[in-house]
């Protein structure tokens, strides 16, 4: 572990470092992932303005069309990997508080920037200025949260529940997950395709 | 050059990319995307982190998302001038203009505002669209249902209430 006289360079050298020992994957596969992560959401252009903020106003569905589509397939496989033994859940702790402020916070903020903290790289390498400023933003949020996490926000977000999900609580038979997932490609398939369109965007038409 | 996909093929891929980053042959842990944050500020700050709880705890996972997100980045920027050519400086996005207002003054003060809190609702909630809707709602975990709903609910009527009615084309 590093001090804060390291400065910044050594620091992000331990961020490598640590990849390495972690063992979830070299530097160099986790860095192609983030460039296919990256290119998907570039290539179907869920990262523009008009695809998330259009979506608020419901004049783009390209967004929810596409998450569910991918949860809904990707729970299906994912459960069979499990199954077989080639994948483990990593289910994030029910804190209901936490949830529901920090849920209500992020839609809204999600409404107005445009934008989540996966897509908003995408843009910011695409020359957004505003975008740019809101990823300082974005800095200044995660250093006002790490500076008060214990007085204020911890206590906000409420006790930890318990890392709960349907296959662990209630069964984990196929027939749940088939249900659960073709239940989301449905949602996906159903919602009625509305496109925003951005007349800035020269890519766009071809 | 294929400049665009569409959502479908765009959704398959993501399962396969999740899947896979699940996977023993990939990650074997989920994609997250909001942690990076934090974990930046505090390099770019440089605060100690063995005072500060919250950068002790997100230290495995922030520097996995660190990497994770130079990926992001460089492929995203090669992407936009070789291939998508959607490079260009712009301050305004043009469905702002349609919703919103012309003022770069207004569009800079909330895109700040709008990350600010961005990342404050991401890490009280313990993920974002990435760690939760995607990674989370995959596993069938009631925390990541919960924040799907109250996300989407919440940006609907954000929306509603902080654009013009369904913007300038509508009476």
């Amino acid at each position: 572990m590093y001090s804060a006289q390291d400065g910044m360079i050594a620091r992000l050298e331990s961020m490598f470092a640590t990849v390495t020992d972690e063992g979830h994957g070299s530097v160099l596969l986790v860095f192609v992932l983030g460039i296919v992560f990256g290119s998907i959401i570039q290539y179907t252009k869920v990262h523009k303005f008009e695809k998330i903020a259009g979506f608020s106003v419901l004049k783009d569905t390209v967004v929810p069309k596409m998450l569910f589509l991918a949860i809904g397939l990707a729970s299906i496989m994912l459960y069979f990997m499990v199954k077989m033994g080639y994948a483990s859940y990593h289910i994030k702790p029910m804190i209901l508080g936490g949830l529901i402020i920090g849920g209500t916070i992020f839609g809204a903020s999600m409404a107005i920037f445009g934008k989540c903290p996966g897509t908003g790289p995408v843009s910011v390498a695409e020359g957004r200025i505003d975008i740019m400023v809101g990823a300082f933003g974005g800095i200044l949020g995660g250093l006002f949260f790490t500076l008060f996490y214990e007085p204020i926000f911890k206590p906000l977000m409420g006790p930890n529940m318990g890392k709960l999900s349907i296959l662990n609580t209630w069964s984990d038979s196929p027939v749940v997950i088939l249900i659960f997932g073709i239940a989301l490609v449905a949602v996906s398939v159903a919602i009625p395709l509305v496109e925003e369109i951005d007349n800035d965007d020269i890519g766009y038409k071809e | 050059m294929i400049k665009r996909i569409p959502w479908w093929v765009g959704g398959i891929a993501m399962a396969l990319l999740l899947v896979f980053t699940f996977s023993v042959f990939g990650a074997n842990r989920p994609i997250g995307a909001s942690t990076y944050v934090p974990y930046f500020a505090g390099i770019l700050f440089d605060l100690d982190p063995q005072k500060y709880v919250y950068l002790k705890e997100i230290h495995n996972p922030g520097s996995w998302e660190g990497v994770f997100l130079l990926g992001v980045l460089v492929g995203a920027f090669i992407n936009a001038i070789f291939i998508t050519k959607t490079f260009r400086f712009t301050i305004v996005p043009d469905a702002w203009k349609r919703y919103k207002n012309d003022s770069a003054a207004s569009r800079l003060f909330w895109s700040f505002v709008g990350g600010f809190f961005l990342i404050i609702g991401a890490r009280m909630a313990g993920g974002c669209t990435s760690g939760h809707f995607l990674s989370g709602v995959t596993q069938t975990a009631f925390s990541s249902l919960i924040f799907g709903g109250v996300v989407m609910a919440s940006l609907i009527v954000t929306g509603k209430l902080f654009y013009k009615k369904g913007g300038k084309d509508d009476v």
